[in-house]
Formats: C-alpha cells, structure tokens, sequence
C-alpha cells in the first residue's frame, strides 16, 4: 500500500463519518418512550390497555381514524379547546371522563406525538420491550460495565504477525549467512522450537502467572456481587415510583439520612400513596393486592380491618378477591366479572399467598420478606447518614440510576478498593461545615492557595477503623 | 519516714514480695505458657499425619465453600414503623434498676427494639455512672434459664402449665387458705404495696413477711428506737471532713445508693482542691474491704471486737461509756480517731456495717453527739431501700412447723439459698399447703415450691421504687415481654385479688394518686406523668423530719457484742458485684474479678500475710494462693482455696458470701461454697457475719483452676543481686528496701524504679509534686536522646482534627468494677469462663490494677484502671508483620481483626500487657464446636451459645473470632457516632459528643475521656494538673492515657 492510497482511504473515512453523522431526526418508537414517560405516564397506563386517570391508549389511533390526523394533534395539545369547540370525539371523551381535565401540551412536536403514538403501537402489539428496556430478571442480565477488548486483540495479533516476520527474516538471514560460508543451514523444525528448553520454560512462566493471576482475582471477588438483582416478593418499580413520578428516594428510604441503614420502607409508608392509588399501570391490582395483605387494608370499603390478625384465611381471601375483581371489571370496562377475571384473580391471591407466607408464618398479614441486594460483610460499617447528610453525595453514585431500573441490581461492586478510591478521590465539603473547622491547617493552606482541595483521605478517610471496629 | 524517694514503692501481692520462682519464670512472658494447651485439653492433641490430614480436609473444604452460592439474605421492615424507633439509631429510656432493695435510676441503650447497654441518668443523681450490677443486669433479662411458663409440680416433677390453670389453682389455695405467708425482700414499690394490699383485701390471711438478703435490721431497729422512723438514713459523705466507718463497706455494696460513692470522692477532690482540703477517712475493720482499701487510716480489729471499738469511741465522744475490754494499741488508735472526729462536730460521720441494734445505736449517739445529723446525714429524708426483719423467717418456721401456715408465697427472693436455717425452711415447707414462687429463673427456693409463677424483668416492667422520702424513680418497659408465659408481679397480685389491671394503669393511678397531688409544678396529670417517665422520676425538695431521742448510752453497753478470745475468727463479707448471690448466674458479674483480692469464678479464703522482718512474707499456716484447706464452721466443712491477702487483722480469716449455688444456672451451680448455711443468728434473731469457732486445716491439694487474675499481666521484672548474684525479684528487693536497707535500691525496670504508680501522702504534697516534675523531666531527657527524631516527625501529625485522650484520676478511682462490665457490654467482651481465666486467658479489654503501698503488713491500696494507652509511638505497630494494628491520624492505636493472623508479636511487645488474644472460640463463631471453651467448670455451655444471649450484643462491634489479638478501642464506635452528631448538626465537636463506656460508667467521674485538642474541653482542664503523669513514660511510647498521683491523707500519728 502506498502511502497515496493510504492517504486517500483515509480521508474517504472521514468524509463517511461526516455523512453519516447529521442524521434527520424521524418519528421513533425510542423517542416516543421518553415522550409518554414525561408526559403522558403519571395517568395513562404503561401497558396500553388499562385504564387509569386517563383511558387505555392502545385504541386511541384507532379510535381517532376518522377524523383528520391534526385532529388528534390538537386533541392532545389542547384537548379543552376542542371539547369548547364541540368537535365530536372529544364531546365524547369528555362525558366519558369528566370532570378529569387532560393536562395540555401545546409544546409536542407533530413529530413527538407521531413518535409517541409509533410508541403505543410498538407496545400494544408486543414489539416494544423485547431486548431493550424490558424487566431485567436474574443476575445473569446484571449490568456489567464491558470494556472493549478488541484493541488488545488486534495488538496481539500484530505482534504475533511481527515476531513471525521477524523469525523468518532471521531465518532467512541465517540462511544466507550459512550459504555464504559454504555450510548447510539446518532447518530447525516446529517440533524442535516447540520442545527447546526456552519455549518449555517461558510455557510455564506464562501458565504460573496466568493461573495466578486468575486465582487472586477469582478469589478476592468471591462473595462480591456486583449486578445482583434477585426477584423480590413485590414486583416493585423503581422505574415507575421513582423515575416516572419522581418520588424522591428519601421519602421511603428515610433512614439515610439520620442512619447507618436506609431502611427497606415499611408497608406503612406504600399506604401513603396506595390508600388513593388502588390499580397499578403494569401489573393492576397483582402487586398493590400484597401491601394491603399485608397491613390488612380494605381498599374497596377504604378503611383499615378491623382485628385483622384474627380473621381466618378464607375471610381474608374474599376480601382480597372481590378487590381484584372488581379492579378488573373497572379496568376492562364490562359490567360484570366474567372467567377469565376469575381467574386472574385466583393467580393474583396465589401469588399475595407465595409473597407474604413462609415456612413458620402462614398468614399474609405481617411484614414483607425482601430480599437484601446490598449485603456488606459483617466487620464493614457503613453509615448512610454520613455520606448522604454530611457528604451530600447523591444515592445514585452508588446505587446507579435506580429511577431507570425497572428490578434493582447491584449497581457497585461494594468491594474494599471501590470504598478506598472514592475516598481516595472525593473532596471534603470543607466551608460548609462548622465542624471541620478543627482542620485548621487545612483552611490555612486552603486559603494560601497551598492546597486546592481536602479530600476523604486527607482527614483520615483511608485508616482502618474509620470502617471497621 | 521520709518518702520522697519511695513514693512510687508498690507492689502487687505476697508473690511479689518473695523470691517466688514460679513467680520470676513468669513475669518474662506475655502469655503463660507452663500451662500447655495441648496438657489441658487432650481433644486437641495431634501428629503430623493429623496435621496433614486437616490441612487436605482445609483445603477441599475451603474450595467447596468458594463453589458455593452466596447466600440469600432478606430483610424484614416494619408493617407499621414505630415513630420512636429508627433501624440503627440508638433509643434511650429512662427506667430504675430495681433488685430487692437496691435502686438506682438508669437510662437503657436499646437498638432496634433491645436493650443492650445500661447507662447512668443523670437528671436523677448526681453522677452518671452505675454500680457493676445494674451494668449487668442487662444480661439478665437474656438468661436463658428464665422461666418461659408457670411451671406446677405434679409427683415432684414440675410441668409447664399456662395462666389459666395456675391462677385457678393459685386462688383455689388461697381461698381455702387461713393464714397465707408473703415473704418477699424489700419492696420499694409503692404500686407493689397497693397491689399486696389488694391481695390482702380479698384473702385476708395474707400477711407480709420481710427481709433482705444481706441484713440491716439492726440498724433499722436501731433507728426506730431512736427516731420512731425504721428506716435508714441518707448520707452526705461530701459534706464529711472526718469519717469513721466501722465495717461498713459504703463504697462497696453496703447500702447501695449510687451516689455514696461520688458523694464520698467530692469530699476528697484533690484536684479541685490543692489547698489541702480533703475528708479523712478511718476504717475499723478486721478484713480489707473494698472501703478500707480506699480510707486513709486502717485501724485492724477482729471481728468480734467491732462492738466494743464502737462503744469504746462513743465512750469517748458522748461520755458514759464504762469499761470496754480492747487491746491497748487499738485503743490509743482509737483514742486519736475519737479526738479528730470530735474536733470534726457537725463535719463528722460515723458508719457502722454492724448488724447489732445497741451498737446501731451507740452510732446514733455519736453522730447526734458530734452534732452530725443535719449535715453529713439524714434521718428526715430516710432511705427507704431496706425495710427487712430475718427474725421474721424463724417464726415462719415454726409456724410452719405447727401447722398453723397453709400457703406460703415467696416473691422474688431465695431465702433457701441465703436464709441461714435454709435447711430447716425447707424441711418446714412441706408441712405448707402449697408453696408458690413468683420466679425469674431457677434458684434453690422455686426448686422447693409446688408452683411457680413466672415474673418479668425488670426492664420488661412498668414500675415505681421509693428510693428514700424526697426520691421516686419510675420504671417503664424498655422491650415487649420476650416470653408471652411471664407476667409481672403487680399484673399477677391483682389478678389474684380478683381484680385484674394492667401494670402500666396501676403504676399510673398510684403515681397520680400521690406523687401528683404532692406537687403544683404541672398542672395535668398526664403532663406529670409524661414528664416523670420521661426524665426517670420526681424528686421532691424535702423529706419528712425525725428528731433523736435516743437514751443514755450506758444501757447499750451490755448489750454489744463480747469480745471473743478464741484463736482463730473468720468475717462473712460481700463483695462489691456479687452480693449475696442475687446475681450469681450473671456471667459478667461471675468473671469480674473481686476488686481487693482479684479472685474471680469463687469464694476465696482470705488469709492474713505477716511480714518476718528480713525478706519473708509468710502466710497464715504457711498457706499460699490456690492451697486447698478445709475450714470448720460447726457441723460445716467447706473446701475452699485460699488467697493470702494483705491488710488483714491477724488470727482472722474471710469468706465471701453469695457463691455455691445450687439450683441455678449451671455456670453458678458449685462455683465456690455457699456460707449462709454458717452465719450464726443472735439471740435477737439477727444475722451476724462472723464467727469465732472455726478452724482452718493445713494444705490438702491445690486448687485445679485457681482464678485470680492478680499476677496475670503484670509488669514484674528479675534483676541479680549484686551481693549474691542469685537472680531476684526487683520488685521485692525495692520494696524491701526502702523499708529495711537490706538489698540495694532503684532496680532498673521493676516497677518501683519505673513510673508505673506514683504516691503521697497529703502532707507531702509538694515534695512529691516536685519529685515527679524530676522524674518526668529525667524520663523526657531520656526520650529527647534517640536516634530517631520523634519529635520532628511528628510535628504535625496531631495539629490538628482531633487527638483523643484520656485521663484517669487514681484519687478519684474506687476500684468498684462498674466501668470494666460496662467496657464488655459495650464492646461484645467475651466471657471465657473459670477454666479459662486460671489459664490466662481472660479477655477483659478493661482491667483494674491493685497495688499496695506503704505498710507491708497493712499497707494502702492504690486501683490503676488499665487499658490500651493508645501510644503515639507504639510498639505494638511496628511488630505486626501484616500491619494489622496502626494508627490513626487521631491518636488511636487501630486494630483491624479480619487482618490479623494471630502472630502475638505485638503483645509481647506491649509494655502495658493489655492486648488479649481469642485463644478459643470464645464467641462460638467457628463451624466446629471443638474449641468452644465451656463456662464453669463442670458445664458444657459456652457464653455465646444461645441466640438469646446474643441479643445483647452491640450491633456496632464486630464480634471477634478465634486466633485474632483484640484490645480496647477507646470505643471507636462512640467517637465515630459522636463525630457523625457533631457533622451533622455541622457545628464544631464538643465534649459530650463523645465518651467512652467506661468513664460514663464511672459514678465518681475518675476517667475523663476526650480530644486533646480541643483546649477549651474538660480533658485538656485536666490535663493541666501537676499530679499528672505517663504510665512508664520513660520507655517514650508516648501514651494517651495520662494518670494522676495517688494522694491520700494518711494520719501518721496512727502508724506508731
């Protein structure tokens, strides 16, 4: 290759890159999705076909096909003003629902709406959510940071194709050298080179240090679980509670600020919301039917049960069954329950059953049994309150993007040398804080300009009994 | 005598004090090795195909736990999350410590729904601190041989049963009963005694039977002689310039208040005081109790002779006295006694520990003659804790015994165990209708009874305790009730009265009824009764009044005590943390060491040590520490060992009441000899703790376990005699120099020559003051001359952030014990049982050092709480070979257990001696229950065995496994919590943020725990002290601790 076609192939390259790159933004299922979670989720349901606040949305193309595209724009970016204009549908979806007054969103694109309508096709017909931004279940689907080791592979390759070139040149060198002097090179063959001493030894230097290797590494991640995202009694939605409606982390896990546990809510909390939010977007009344079981809530006649604990089984389980029936029967808008409502009923009270009983408690009433996803070692203590109220650090740093997953992993590897590098790097936050006045070497060189910042480390972060006592 | 240059002259035991050989191959060594592990326990012997066969099943089983899944943990949150409760956060209540007659007003630490530390309340008391047994009374409530059921005996077997049944047969014995038998000891509980008399309304049989474990009848008789009130008074030993005890162990457990102590130590506050103002104390006994070992002056009496030393002062002060027969050198000692406390008047305070009314009341006569009342005590605002009459149980058995009892109940108490003529009750028992125990665990009385009703803890109650007249202390539940089947004692009274009410309803209706309508500060009850919960009682301003009008004194003079001429005496004491065995199946009270003879697991015999002039010590019948002897007491022989003790009145000899149990736990079953069956009774039907008939036999074996932690760590060290060249005990011949000039002087590293005590006598207050500036100056020119520049390389090191500290104030220190339980409560301490500690092996991070000073045969007694000194320079550190233990950039000598491996290089290397090692499985963590050391001796059951034991733990400290060295922490946990309040609050650190365990259990405030940089704080105040000084600061470890001189204002006239 000559250094000209070099050259051009090259610059060919970039001028691909360039052409490539301004792509025009076309309506996509993908954008539709960030459109119904900003806008449309808090009241029409994820999976298309329930109603909630606002009606199913699988229908709505369809339901809208005979009056004009822009008709349905407008629906969506003012629906009171068509309502006031008198335009049919929308008279008619009025009495249907009011007196709920669908929010207006005169800033959607046509293109975001188009995208957002692709969106409810994709998940109505089941196409949307195969693969990407479905439930991750098991640890195997466990977010796993992959670094790509292409690089080192062509790298390798390289050498290998270099040490060969060279071992013929040399060869051949020698081959000449031989010739020259009138003797006859003696070709050592592959089984020669493959049983010297040298190949042996290097062999066994190589096997030693890779074994090795892989055995310290094997044996400091044991009990590590990174990416652990166990199935849990309570399909429960960080995606939905905290992403989607944005509730701050804080408002169930409310010992991290003031304790060493963030505590796992109680069921009380849930039934701060869940007294009013009786029918959940994904999963109706399957999941929500398990906190009131458990707090013993009637939310049909909206009041707590009285002596709860004393009621039998099958008292409890008609309490609990009329509920999801009659969730069912609202949700398909039938006047009465039909079997299949039946049946899902039966499958929900065995799933609240398989939930909230074990071994030695047989009622469902009591607390729920979560399963722990971040364990420390007994001989680790960690403070909550230390890092989220005196560190200000945001939950996410460690916990990951919990409000964008749907089953919770594992997000950090809890690993000592994970602890000691953010310590190693995070700062101090120094003036804040009355307390660090003691420092006052530090605020002097701080102010100095000696030193730019204070971190962790610099006040002790790394010693042994900061963590372990 | 002059002793400026002796004024660090201590030393620790008669073994000190000879050329003891045993003694001399041991103090070279850390761990005491002439007692192999394999020669004790044979189970762990081996040879190299063991060996080889354990490595391979290590390995494969190493490898099958890697395979292995990760097991699944769950957690469990709240249905309804209780507002006052946050997961990890910490729950205070306030609550009393109740047991029998003893009070005192605590906070309890819970944790997630658990009690599992016990603190002071300071809002009630003036100290925060607590007495060793209400530190432990914690571990009570986890006993895992409470009764979980009533329990009715069917063929003299016992059954579970439930309520409905045993109250059905309970009132069905009462109904048909005539005369029902309540015996109980004290009760302080005014809700108590209204539900008792419920009871008594509906059967009205029913008639109350007092007493108390260990007796103040006399004293009480004696007050309701001369004040009309039988009641006992409170003492201001604060406010006393002179105080004469006579037998009374008031620092020890002689009327437990809580505040005696820190009132008594107030009184001797030579820090706050240098001008010279300090109480003088006098103690007229024949044993070294814990307060004789704390007074200035010891006047040594036999035990019989009490009475007469009493009589023979108050024939002195208030006239009248007549004749008393005393041997001449005591009666000019008491003679000086007399004259200070007269000079003394209303500053005066006289104490007798004397179960004899006239002699009682000889007291009276003097404190009223010396104008005392009023000032150092108090019969107006009477303590209220002791209320019992023992003469009461002789008439219960020949009651019993005439038939005319037909149902006795027994509450709470053990008087089968500690009632002298116990044999004779239970013979007379079977001749009652029915026995009915209302019982917390088995003990020899609920073992005698027919029923058994079982009562909640303490700190599962609610409650109410008088403690004197102006005092009410409330108690609220800390915890639900762990067993459904117990019930408390009110709960069960009314419910057999007919009348069934809820504990916290009728504690309520009796507060409201009286205590609120005695007061105008709130306005509401239920504001009452919430404030009082909440801050642990109601105190009012003043108590009622009494007026003495006690007779002449020559009438009571034929009525003391005779003194006896018998060869040999022995004295009946109670040590500060056992009692009368109330709390023998308490493991951390059973593995405290006694605080005077540091004996643990056992009664001990304490023998007199007598000194031959030239360099013997020698021991009564020539008997050492652990012989084994028979002693005589009537028809009783008991085998005990023997511990020689020092200070002790010749031909007399004591015995510690409350060990040999019987029917308890099995870690308290026969560890050591019950005595009560040997307490003679006078002919007034009260106790009395001595006896002159006994005889004590010449050795007859060894003791197999002999667990006296006295010389386990201690810093002794050989040295040659220069004249001989024989390898000696440097201790010794300093000690015994200084005395006699015999060997030469200032043996380099013993302790004498090392600044490990230091002493003076008020007197020579400054001289001493000057002497320690020299020998500090002289240790401080030593360590500037190293080779390694300390001082430049740590320059900066501790400017700034916090440097923690520590100070220990030996004149403030009793040697009481309570901060060394409070040290295993807060820090998951292990016990080890007695096996163990005959071996060495206890693992106490907190320990209290007894030296004596002075007189060899009756020397003084100076306590040194040792614990890790958190050395700047450490020597522990620079030996560890995986860097296990380090410091931290805020002065703490870090130790990180999951990196030890177990070398003990850095307790060899401890100058201190405090670093224990987990030579077993201590805390049963381990999957092979092989090395799990037993407690007791004959009882299979590790400490940690039971889950229910284990809800004491501190959730914040890790619990330790085998093979790891461990050591106080400064209680790192506390610091790190108190600096995470501070952070959070974002204001600057102050001193009540943090403290450690054992200075907040200290009721006299002897340790001060703090950040040596915070110059504004209590620490650095007390830092300023010139009596301050470094534990061995001339090896220039450069410790954290810093210790005062012992300062005591010894009489001399009295040595003559």
């Amino acid at each position: 290759m000559t250094l000209n076609q070099l050259k051009k192939s090259v610059l060919g390259l970039v001028l691909l890159l360039f052409a490539i790159g301004p792509i025009q933004a076309q309506p996509s299922a993908e954008a539709g999705n960030t459109v119904f979670r900003n806008y449309c989720a808090s009241c029409h349901a994820k999976n298309m076909k329930s109603n909630l606040t606002g009606p199913a949305l699988a229908k709505a193309e369809e339901n809208w096909a005979d009056y004009p595209r822009e008709d349905l724009y407008s629906w969506i970016r003012n629906s009171q003003g068509m309502i006031a204009a008198g335009h049919p549908r929308a008279v008619e979806l009025w009495n249907q629902y009011k007196p709920t007054v669908m929010t207006s969103f005169p800033n959607l694109t046509d293109d975001d709406i188009e995208s957002t309508l692709l969106y409810i096709a994709a998940v109505t017909d089941g196409t949307w959510g195969a693969g990407k931004g479905g439930p991750v279940v098991g640890s195997e689907n466990a977010v796993v940071e992959e670094k790509s080791n292409t690089v080192y592979y062509l790298l390798f390759g390289l050498l290998l194709v270099l040490a060969l070139i060279l071992s013929r040149v040399v060869n051949s060198l020698a081959k000449i050298n031989a010739a020259r002097d009138g003797k006859v090179y003696e070709e050592k063959s592959l089984r020669d080179t493959l049983t010297s001493r040298g190949f042996i030894t290097f062999a066994i230097f190589a096997a030693i240090v890779l074994l090795g290797y892989t055995t310290v590494n094997n044996a400091t991640n044991l009990g590590r679980q990174q990416g652990y995202a166990p199935e849990q009694p309570i399909k429960f939605s960080h995606e939905t509670h905290a992403g989607l409606h944005k509730i701050e982390c804080q408002y169930c896990h409310d010992g991290a600020r003031r304790s060493k546990h963030s505590v796992i809510p109680a069921a009380n909390t849930c039934m701060n919301c869940h007294t009013a939010i009786q029918y959940g977007s994904q999963y109706g009344s399957a999941e929500i039917a398990k906190i009131y079981a458990s707090v013993g809530y009637d939310p049909l006649e909206n009041k707590y049960i009285e002596n709860y604990e004393d009621l039998s089984d099958e008292e409890v389980e008609a309490i609990f069954k009329k509920y999801m029936s009659t969730m069912y029967v609202q949700a398909e808008g039938i006047d009465s329950i039909d079997a299949a409502g039946e049946r899902l009923a039966d499958e929900q009270w065995d799933g609240v059953v398989e939930s909230l009983t074990r071994p030695g408690k047989d009622k469902v009433y009591g607390p729920i049994e979560w399963v722990r996803i971040h364990n420390l070692p007994d001989h680790a203590y960690f403070n909550h309150a230390q890092h989220v109220t005196v560190g200000k650090v945001e939950c996410q740093q460690c916990h990951g993007a919990v409000e964008e997953m749907e089953v919770v992993a594992q997000h950090s590897p809890l690993s000592m040398g994970w602890c000691i590098n953010c310590h190693r790097q995070t700062e101090v936050q120094f003036s804040d804080n009355d307390y660090y006045n003691s420092y006052e070497k530090y605020h002097e060189e701080l102010a100095s300009g000696d030193r730019d910042k204070v971190t962790v480390a610099d006040i002790g972060g790394l010693e042994c009994q900061k963590c372990h006592y | 005598m002059s002793s400026n240059n002796q004024n660090n002259r201590v030393w620790v035991g008669e073994k000190d004090l000879t050329r003891d050989q045993e003694f001399l191959n041991s103090v070279d060594k850390e761990f005491n090795d002439d007692i192999s592990l394999l020669e004790k326990a044979p189970e762990l012997s081996g040879n190299r195909r063991d060996f080889l066969k354990m490595l391979g099943f290590g390995v494969t089983a190493a490898t099958v736990a890697a395979g292995c899944d990760i097991p699944v943990n769950k957690a469990l949150p709240y249905v309804v999350k209780p507002s006052d409760i946050v997961p990890g956060v910490a729950t205070y209540y306030a609550t009393t410590y109740v047991a029998g007659g003893d009070v005192e007003p605590i906070l309890v630490k819970t944790r997630e729904g658990r009690p599992i530390k016990i603190e002071g309340n300071a809002v009630m008391k003036s100290s925060t601190g607590t007495s060793s047994r209400a530190q432990a009374s914690v571990l009570e409530l986890y006993n895992i041989k409470r009764y979980r059921t009533p329990q009715i005996k069917d063929g003299g077997v016992f059954a579970d049963s439930d309520w409905a049944t045993l109250d059905k047969r309970v009132k069905s014995a009462l109904n048909s009963a005539s005369s029902i038998k309540f015996v109980t000891n004290t009760i302080v509980s005014p809700s108590t005694e209204k539900a008792i008399a419920k009871l008594k309304a509906t059967y009205p049989g029913v008639d109350v039977l007092t007493y108390d474990p260990v007796s103040y009848a006399g004293m009480l008789d004696a007050n309701m002689v001369d004040f009309g009130k039988r009641a006992l008074p409170t003492y201001h030993f604060d406010k006393a310039e002179v105080i004469v005890s006579f037998d009374a162990d008031f620092l020890g457990s002689w009327l437990p208040s809580g505040s005696t102590s820190s009132d008594y130590i107030k009184g001797r506050d030579i820090f706050n005081s240098k001008s010279g103002k300090m109480s003088r104390h006098f103690q007229v006994e024949s044993h070294m109790s814990l307060t004789g070992s704390n007074a200035d002056n010891r006047v040594l009496v036999r035990p019989s002779q009490i009475g007469s030393a009493i009589a023979y002062v108050a024939g002195k002060i208030v006239g009248g006295g007549g004749n008393v027969q005393l041997p001449s050198d005591v009666k000019s000692k008491l003679d000086k006694v007399a004259n200070q406390l007269r000079a003394a008047g209303s500053r005066g305070l006289v104490v007798a520990g004397s179960n004899n009314d006239a002699e009682q009341q000889l007291v009276n006569a003097i404190n009223n003659a010396i104008g005392a009342y009023g000032t150092t005590l108090d019969m107006g605002d009477a303590n209220l804790t002791k209320k019992g009459d023992e003469a009461d149980l002789g008439s219960l058995i020949k009651q019993l015994n005439s038939k005319v009892v037909d149902v006795v109940i027994f509450n709470q108490c053990n008087p089968l165990y500690d009632y002298p003529s116990s044999g004779k009750l239970a013979e007379a028992l079977g001749k009652a209708k029915a026995v009915i125990s209302i019982g917390y665990a088995e003990n020899e009385t609920t073992n005698a009874s027919t029923h058994i009703a079982p009562v909640t803890h303490f700190l599962e109650n609610w409650g109410d305790a008088k403690a004197s007249e102006s005092k009410l202390y409330l108690q609220q539940p800390t915890i639900s009730k762990i067993f459904d089947g117990t019930r408390q004692l009110e709960e069960m009274l009314m419910s057999w009265a007919g009348s069934p009410m809820l504990a916290a309803d009728i504690v309520k209706e009796s507060i409201n009824g009286d205590a609120f309508a005695g007061q105008s500060k709130y306005l509401s009850s239920r504001l009452f009764w919430e404030n009082a919960l909440q801050q642990g009682g109601v105190s009012s301003s003043s108590g009622g009044s009494a007026v003495y009008s006690g007779s002449s004194i020559s009438s009571l003079m034929s009525r003391i005590t005779k003194p006896s001429n018998s060869s040999l005496e022995i004295k009946f004491f109670e040590t500060s943390h056992m009692g009368n065995g109330q709390s023998a199946d308490n493991p951390w009270l059973m593995e405290m060491p006694d605080p005077v003879a540091r004996t643990s697991w056992g009664n001990y015999l304490a023998v007199p040590v007598g000194f031959d002039g030239v360099r013997t010590m020698v021991g009564y019948n020539e008997l050492k520490d652990g012989d084994l002897v028979e002693v005589k007491l009537g028809d009783i022989t008991y085998t005990v060992p023997v511990v020689q003790q020092f200070g002790m009145q010749k031909d007399t000899v004591a015995l510690a009441l409350g060990y040999g149990r019987t029917n308890s736990s099995p870690l308290a079953n026969e560890v050591g000899v019950n005595v009560n069956p040997a307490l003679p009774i006078s002919s007034k039907g009260k106790i009395q703790y001595f006896r002159d008939d006994v005889t004590v036999s010449n050795k007859i074996g060894k003791e197999e376990n002999f667990s006296c932690v006295q010389y386990h760590h201690t810093y002794g060290v050989k040295a040659e005699d220069e004249a001989t060249g024989e390898t000696i005990n440097a201790d010794e011949a300093a000690a015994i120099t200084a005395t006699y000039g015999l060997v030469k002087q200032g043996y380099q590293g013993s302790i004498t020559d090392r600044s490990v005590i230091y002493t003076s006598t008020l007197k020579e207050l400054d001289g001493s003051i000057a002497h320690l500036k020299e020998k500090r100056d002289h240790a401080e020119h030593l360590n500037q001359n190293t080779i390694y520049p300390y001082d430049e390389f740590t320059a900066d090191k501790y400017s700034q952030g916090h440097h923690w500290g520590m100070h220990v104030d030996l004149n403030s220190c009793t040697g009481c014990g309570a901060c060394t339980v409070a040290c295993m409560a807060e820090n998951n301490v292990p016990v080890v049982g007695k096996r163990e500690v005959s071996r060495h092996h206890e693992m106490t991070w907190l320990r209290i050092d007894r030296y004596y000073y002075g007189d060899l045969e009756s020397p003084n007694v100076v306590y040194q709480p040792m614990m890790c000194q958190h050395c700047d320079n450490a020597p522990c550190e620079n030996v560890c070979p995986v860097n296990a233990t380090n410091h931290s950039s805020e002065g703490l000598n870090q130790m990180t257990y999951n990196r030890c491996v177990g070398t003990r290089y850095c307790a060899n290397n401890c100058p201190y001696k405090v670093r224990r090692f987990n030579w077993m499985d201590y805390t049963t963590a381990d999957l092979f229950p092989a090395n799990q050391p037993g407690l007791g001796i004959d009882t299979d059951v590790p400490f940690y065995a039971d889950d229910l034991t284990r809800m004491v733990l501190n959730p914040d400290v890790t619990v330790r496994v085998r093979g790891v060295i461990e050591k106080c922490s400064f209680c790192v946990q506390r610091i790190q919590e108190g600096k995470l309040t501070a952070k959070t609050e974002g204001r600057r650190l102050e001193d009540s943020d943090v403290t450690t365990a054992c200075a907040a259990a200290c009721n006299t405030n002897a340790i001060t725990f703090g950040d040596m940089n915070n110059k504004k704080g209590d620490l650095s105040k007390k830092l300023d002290s010139p009596l301050n000084y470094i534990a061995l600061e001339e090896i220039n470890v450069r410790s954290a601790v810093t210790y005062t001189m012992k300062v005591n204002n010894r009489d001399e006239s009295l040595d003559a």
